[in-house]
């Protein structure tokens, strides 16, 4: 099983193609499949074929969206390889990876706390463990646009 | 001011040839750091000025905070200063420690290192050399040898 089978499967569950700098594949899904992504990929190629770089938040306010890139370096090529959804603004939430893939605990809070995305099924999300406690106090997440900090 | 010079000059004579230091970052990138741990190699031999990294927070003498002070450092650094005995003196080192630098408006810092704690002497630079972290050392040095040094916690008490 190469990296073309691993390509081929990322294909299979997207909706889009492109490339993230430094000419990275990028992958674009739909939110409700990237549980299902993680859950294909730990299945054919187990936990030595892959891991989770990181998850990436980003607020897009004039779209009325949040991205969120989850980085996936495959073993044994170390290629990283980009998945993409968009989740909306208002009701920001995306079921969560911690209980198939340890990995993804800390990304998962990290965007919980500095961006108020809502990881379904991650019993570890809490608020002031990244962001100030004034902020929290304020119920204010730093990342959005519109945060004012 | 003078009655620091007057009162403190005794009581800095206790680590005027053996000050011993403590460092502590408060939210650095690393680089102020590299240069203080280059600052204490034999290559440039701060033991000729008796300076050496203390064992603990209460052993220390001088408190070498590199970064700009986060806010959730902020409360750890007032913590490890006041666990210091008198008399003790905070040398900044870089640009993020005096005053934040680029950091300075961001929502989780609270600026440089004096909004926290007294501090005695700046070396600014980003980052600041090895020669100059030192030169910065020696130059509180000479102060307190003078008696004429601000800020040693301790209201010139010590």
């Amino acid at each position: 099983m190469g990296v073309v089978d691993k390509h081929s499967l990322l294909e299979s569950f997207s909706v889009g193609r492109g490339v993230v700098k430094p000419s990275r594949k990028l992958y674009i899904v739909e939110p409700g499949n990237v549980r299902r992504v993680f859950e294909a990929l730990i299945e054919k190629f187990g936990y030595g074929g892959f891991y989770l770089s990181t998850i990436v938040g980003t607020d897009l306010k004039d779209e009325g969206r949040i991205r969120l890139d989850y980085y996936i370096v495959l073993l044994p090529e170390e290629e990283t390889v980009v998945l993409r959804t968009f989740i909306p603004r208002e009701n920001p939430v995306i079921d969560s990876l911690v209980d198939i893939l340890p990995g993804a605990l800390s990304g998962e809070c990290e965007t919980h706390d500095l961006l108020g995305v809502v990881f379904r099924g991650n019993p570890f999300l809490k608020r002031g463990f990244f962001a100030p406690r004034d902020l929290v106090e304020k119920g204010e997440y730093p990342l959005r646009k519109d945060s004012g900090v | 001011m003078s009655q620091v010079k007057q009162s403190g000059r005794a009581g800095y004579r206790i680590i005027r040839y053996s000050p011993w230091l403590v460092h502590f970052n408060t939210g650095a990138c690393n680089g102020c750091d590299i240069e203080v741990l280059a600052t204490i190699t034999p290559v440039y031999d701060p033991e000729r000025f008796g300076v050496k990294l203390a064992p603990s927070i209460r052993h220390g003498d001088i408190l070498v905070v590199t970064g700009a002070v986060t806010k959730k450092a902020a409360e750890r650094l007032k913590i490890l200063y006041d666990q210091m005995p008198c008399p003790k003196f905070v040398i900044a080192v870089g640009a993020c420690a005096i005053d934040g630098g680029v950091f300075s408006k961001s929502y989780s810092v609270v600026g440089g290192v004096d909004r926290v704690v007294p501090v005695a002497a700046y070396v600014p630079g980003c980052p600041p050399r090895p020669e100059a972290i030192l030169d910065g050392i020696a130059k509180l040095l000479d102060l307190i040898k003078k008696g004429e040094v601000v800020n040693d916690g301790c209201s010139g008490q010590a």
